[in-house]
């Protein structure tokens, strides 16, 4: 549906999570990212006490729309922190934080969000309303296995790679990835 | 009920006004101003923003880090910068043309961190389009004054260019720190409504030296709190109408800084003496931050243009069954 055929539709209840959820989805979809940010913003808000998916959900898109626009660093890393709040026992927050801190080569912290992450990746989880990036448990790994290698834990880094390579299915990117991080490091 | 709601319901129409990401970098599209010119085209000037804006409504849950409204611009460039796009729409609101505004004859270095003109308003007198919209960034202090700022459109390949800019004084004494939001009447010529209560009328000239004089200033009915200037004021019947907004600015415990906007629909004479205004206020779509830009008759109906926090911009296809409505519920004010 459409951005004015969603809006219209929403202007009876523009207080609706899923609607504002939908409608913010769209304008991502089409790259208006501050307009995605006002609606999930407002899908956040109205569906605090009764769409917890939602509001994470809507929280780490947020993150990702400002990181879309660049030198917003602040606030990526704020709405990860306020969805980690908010479900605290989810992964996909701490993922999105350890790769926040990788971008930043924060290695230390880069590693216990992905470690963190790790606690919570092998629950059943129920699926979100959208991709936040989170391609399962994996990308945790992946994380961990990089910054450890900056923290000295050089003998983790290897076996992390190695294993990831042999044992899980991944996209292109963390299999090139990963080849190449073993090659660097002269594994 | 929202006006977007009523005026839907009435068999009204919503058009989102998007450019293309490429160019916007995905921030803040807002206050645009719907105007339609001599070859009945309609012209939207969309004001482009550096910055997101975050308010947090509801119960306030997921503030930004600076408090529940806060302006996000880059870290690294700490100004607020507009720039304007001319955009054409074509009967169904769908845009087929945009244009950012060539504005490089006549820029200076900014000495202030709001940079650009903002919040301009399109109009067509004596066959010459003019944005008229404020600019604070020509003092190191900030100070706002209106600018007319004459546009060439050239419509076989849609390019805008600025060709003259004008800074309009305040009418004597000139000390004001800040002047904005002043309403261009439609069919007069460089007339504006400066203010809604007292009305004062102010009218400046095209030529150079830049003057403005105070044209008329009086007490016509008062409104329930102070109105500042939205849309153009628009011929409709026997006076005009206009969209105007009102502020309510606080600070939460915090001391952060919050705000809410709403709307009201004024009624004219033909003399401009303010004669009606709606008794209760309105929103467009339920946001606790909108801003009305522009207004256009077309055909029997009436266009909005309007901004919704900052962040997105609407044009509203509002039919004259409920113009009319409003009006008449704008008539029943008593002060």
């Amino acid at each position: 549906m459409l951005i004015n055929e969603l809006i219209e539709s929403a202007s009876h209840d523009m207080s609706n999570p899923e609607l504002n959820f939908q409608i913010a989805k769209e304008y991502e979809r089409i790259n208006q990212t501050a307009s995605a940010v006002s609606f999930y913003l407002r899908a956040a808000e109205y569906g605090y006490a009764t769409h917890p998916l939602i509001v994470y959900t809507s929280l780490l898109k947020m993150s990702l729309c400002f990181e879309d626009q660049k030198d917003r660093n602040w606030n990526v890393s704020n709405y990860i922190l306020q969805a980690i709040a908010h479900m605290p026992t989810r992964p996909e927050g701490y993922f999105l934080m350890s790769r926040f801190h990788e971008k930043a080569s924060n290695w230390q912290e880069c590693y216990t969000m992905a470690q963190t992450g790790l606690a919570f990746s092998n629950q059943r989880l129920e699926p979100l309303p959208a991709d936040v990036l989170y391609a399962g448990e994996y990308v945790l790994l992946f994380e961990k296995a990089i910054s450890s290698w900056w923290i000295g834990r050089r003998d983790e880094a290897k076996v992390l790679l190695n294993n990831l390579l042999s044992t899980q299915t991944m996209k292109p990117e963390y299999i090139n990835a990963c080849i190449s991080n073993l090659k660097t490091i002269g594994a | 009920m929202n006006l977007v709601q009523r005026a839907v319901a009435k068999g009204g129409k919503l058009a989102p006004l998007v450019i293309e990401n490429g160019l916007t970098s995905g921030t803040g599209l807002m206050n645009p101003s719907v105007f339609i010119d001599d070859d009945g085209d309609i012209l939207v000037n969309l004001r482009h923003v550096n910055y997101t804006l975050v308010h947090a409504e509801g119960g306030q849950r997921f503030p930004s880090r600076f408090g529940p409204l806060s302006y996000l611009h880059p870290e690294k460039d700490q100004r607020l910068v507009t720039v304007n796009y001319i955009c054409r729409l074509n009967k169904d609101l769908e845009m087929t043309d945009y244009a950012k505004v060539d504005t490089s004859k006549l820029d200076v270095t900014p000495i202030w961190e709001f940079v650009g003109e903002e919040d301009c308003r399109l109009v067509q007198w004596d066959g010459k389009y003019y944005a008229i919209g404020v600019r604070r960034d020509t003092t190191s202090n900030g100070q706002g004054r209106m600018e007319l700022s004459q546009l060439e459109i050239n419509k076989e390949n849609w390019a805008v260019t600025e060709v003259s800019r004008m800074r309009i004084p305040a009418p004597d004494p000139n000390t004001s720190y800040c002047e904005k939001n002043w309403v261009p009447v439609l069919d007069k010529p460089y007339h504006f409504i400066k203010w809604a209560s007292p009305v004062e009328v102010v009218r400046t000239y095209p030529d150079l030296p830049a003057r403005c004089e105070q044209v008329s200033f009086r007490q016509n009915i008062k409104p329930p709190q102070d109105q500042r200037g939205g849309s153009h004021l628009v011929p409709w019947g026997d006076g005009y109408i206009s969209l105007s907004h009102e502020v309510i600015l606080f600070k939460n415990y915090l001391n952060q800084k919050d705000g809410l906007y709403y709307h009201r629909l004024l009624v004219w004479d033909k003399d401009l003496n303010l004669i009606g205004i709606s008794p209760n206020k309105f929103t467009f779509l339920d946001a606790r931050i909108e801003f009305c830009t522009g207004a256009a008759k077309l055909g029997e109906d009436l266009l909005i243009s309007f901004g919704f926090q900052d962040n997105a911009a609407f044009v509203l296809r509002t039919p004259k069954e409920v113009v009319e409505e409003l009006i008449s519920e704008a008539m029943t004010y008593v002060n």
